[in-house]
């Protein structure tokens, strides 16, 4: 029960303050939801969007010259982007994607698979040879799209629903074709609902070999992946032996296919013959250093089988190794190093085959994080560039030209980037230049408040994704596109193929 | 609406129990885990698996913390524009503050541990805050429940 007392004062007055009470309070709530209901509403995405409709241009501060619109007059279509159509196959490979119950580590854990296993069967070609890959899509119902990691393939082949190719739904097929230009290790995996596709072990290992072959006996890739939280190494959880004899030397090929950064470390010294499948120029010895291995990243780790009778172990986190020597031969784990190796000088300097200082484009990538909506959800979001997705950059570039792009992350947690259908070059790290072997990447670990100054010549034209290669992060909005002028692409986010790339 | 009021500031003081909570056991299962033999680093992190139950613990207090706390702390706040009750703005307000102050030296902590120890005692200040927010609220209902219980006990058989 409340007893209001009657206030002094005109009727005129009481009316008024009245009036004031009933309204006030409706405005002050009207403050606060109508923005809010505004920024919910604007991040709401269509049915089905281009990516070219996507956030805004950005040229690199080189004159805008094709128009406002993303779309241009006369734009070619990806699809055009193929490699050599007349050319045979020198290889043929069928890949049958499946949704099943995996075995891993006595666990059964829901995942899919590739030709019946996770993962699934490593390809392994000859530098020059062009592949053929028949993708199957028996079981998985999402659909799915295969993205060769690594490799610098012709944009229609990338795998990327939503932009470069439809998802590909059960019963359907789709037929990749490329040259394996470059001898190095990759791995192939979804970029349809990329995150839990991946993780659910939709990929396998890519290696190809230079034409006269490598100079180490010893030769095995070994993907480190974690299936519902247990560890494997090729599918199978714990450590992975390989039997060889005394002395040998050996190329460990070490793929990162999980969402986080991994440390690699031996049990004596090895050199880091590899990174993301390029050569380092005049590896040096290694010992009580670690190699930082970031989500999507490959190293190539050379080695030798002690002559005494013991094994040697190749640590793929502490959690599992590869374990190389003669049967039953033991070897302690090593104790994690402290410290890492700093590939911004190590091995010996060498021509890029490019001039970085003329580069006629500079991009920033600001990665932060802050408040808001992303596709009608409210939270804390990865901002590029302070933007939220959709409103994400597209770095336009033409044809030949060099690239410069500022990568910063000022967010508190590391963030693995993944330009697609190039190679960067680390110029330099919180400004200090490289003084080593030259860096080459396509998966980069920005750890929190680092920056990095790479280069890429825009040699591979399309419409590439440059997103966070923790996959968790891309399908909450940290994708950026590259874009080269004179191209635009038919494939709809969503739609009717239900195009979801991350 | 005082009701609501009241409630929505006391289901503020007991999200901050819980967060407190699920936490903690989050932190012993981990515990637990590690010394099984378990590796918890990023991949695991990032796996979006649960290597051991509690883990949830983290999950619920991620979600409870970057969405339901701020919805119940904003719905607080309008709701005290209707309450015709003094200072009931100011005690919204300021549990209001807390709650954007604790996720922003949660999410701080990521980077400088440190804040996370700040994200603790900021904790208590926030459920004091919550709590007597609800508390100061006398309701129309409220004294007849308090006041009814007594008669019937003095009330003799």
């Amino acid at each position: 029960m409340v007893i209001h007392s009657q206030r002094p004062g005109s009727g005129v007055e009481t009316r008024g303050r009245r009036m004031l009470r009933v309204v006030l309070p409706v405005l002050a709530t009207v403050a606060i939801v109508v923005p809010l209901a505004w920024m919910w509403q604007a991040s709401r995405m269509p049915a089905a969007y281009s990516v070219m409709e996507m956030g805004y241009l950005d040229y690199g501060g080189h004159g805008q010259d094709s128009g406002h619109s993303h779309h241009s007059e006369a734009a070619r279509s990806v699809t055009e982007l193929v490699a050599e159509p007349a050319r045979p196959a020198d290889v043929r490979v069928d890949l049958v994607t499946r949704q099943e119950i995996l075995k891993i580590g006595g666990r059964s854990i829901a995942g899919f698979t590739v030709n019946g296993t996770s993962p699934g069967p490593e390809i392994r070609v000859r530098q020059g040879q062009l592949i053929e890959v028949h993708l199957r899509n028996e079981s998985v119902a999402a659909g799915v799209a295969l993205h060769w990691h690594g490799l610098d393939v012709p944009n229609a082949m990338d795998g990327v629903a939503g932009v470069t190719q439809d998802a590909v739904p059960i019963g359907a097929r789709f037929t990749y074709r490329f040259v394996a230009d470059r001898a190095g290790s990759f791995w192939y995996h979804s970029h349809q609902v990329s995150n839990p596709q991946v993780a659910g072990g939709l990929l396998g290992s890519l290696v190809v070999l230079p034409p006269s072959g490598i100079a180490e006996q010893v030769d095995v890739a070994a993907l480190a992946h974690t299936y519902g939280g247990v560890r494997t190494i090729n599918g199978k959880a714990g450590d992975l032996r390989v039997p060889a004899e005394p002395g040998r030397r050996m190329r460990i090929r070490i793929t990162n296919t999980d969402n986080g950064p991994m440390q690699v470390w031996t049990s004596r010294s090895f050199r880091l013959l590899a990174v993301d499948g390029t050569e380092v120029n005049r590896p040096t010895q290694v010992s009580d250093r670690a190699v930082t291995l970031t989500a999507g990243a490959r190293a190539d780790i050379e080695t030798q089988v002690p002559a005494d009778g013991t094994a040697v172990r190749v640590q793929l986190s502490k959690a599992t190794a590869v374990i190389v020597g003669p049967q039953s031969a033991e070897v302690p784990v090593p104790p994690q190093p402290g410290d890492e190796l700093d590939l911004l000088s190590y091995g010996s300097p060498a021509t890029l085959g490019f001039e970085p200082a003329q580069a006629g484009r500079r991009f920033d990538y600001l990665i932060g994080r802050r408040p808001g909506f992303v596709k009608g959800r409210p939270g804390m979001w990865w901002s590029i560039n302070g933007h939220l997705y959709p409103n994400v950059p597209m770095f336009v570039v033409r044809e030949g030209d060099v690239a410069l792009v500022h990568i910063e992350n000022r967010s508190s947690e590391v963030h693995p980037m993944h330009l697609h259908g190039h190679h960067m070059v680390v110029l330099a790290r919180n400004g200090v230049a490289a003084t080593g072997s030259p860096w080459w990447v396509d998966s980069l670990n920005v750890a929190a408040k680092e920056s990095y100054d790479v280069a890429f010549v825009a040699d591979n034209p399309g419409i590439w994704m440059d997103h966070c290669h923790n996959l968790k992060h891309a399908a909450d909005g940290m994708v950026a596109h590259l874009m080269y002028e004179g191209f635009d692409t038919p494939y709809r986010i969503a739609g009717p193929a239900d195009n979801r790339p991350e | 609406m005082r009701n609501a009021y009241k409630v929505l500031a006391y289901i503020v003081a007991a999200e901050v129990a819980i967060q407190a909570m699920v936490m903690v056991w989050a932190i012993a299962g981990l515990v637990k885990w590690v010394d099984g033999g378990g590796v918890f680093d990023k991949s695991i992190m990032e796996s979006g698996a649960t290597p051991f139950t509690e883990v949830f613990g983290i999950i619920v207090h991620a979600i409870n913390g970057t969405f339901v706390v701020p919805a119940i702390a904003l719905v607080l706040l309008i709701t005290s524009f209707f309450t015709k009750v003094r200072g009931a703005i100011k005690w919204a307000a300021i549990v209001f503050v807390l709650v954007v102050a604790q996720g922003q030296i949660g999410y701080l902590g990521h980077e400088f541990p440190f804040a996370g120890a700040l994200h603790g005692l900021n904790a208590l200040a926030l459920f004091s805050a919550a709590f007597y927010t609800g508390r100061r609220i006398r309701t129309a209902a409220s004294p007849v429940v308090e006041e009814q219980p007594e008669v019937q006990a003095a009330t003799p058989v």
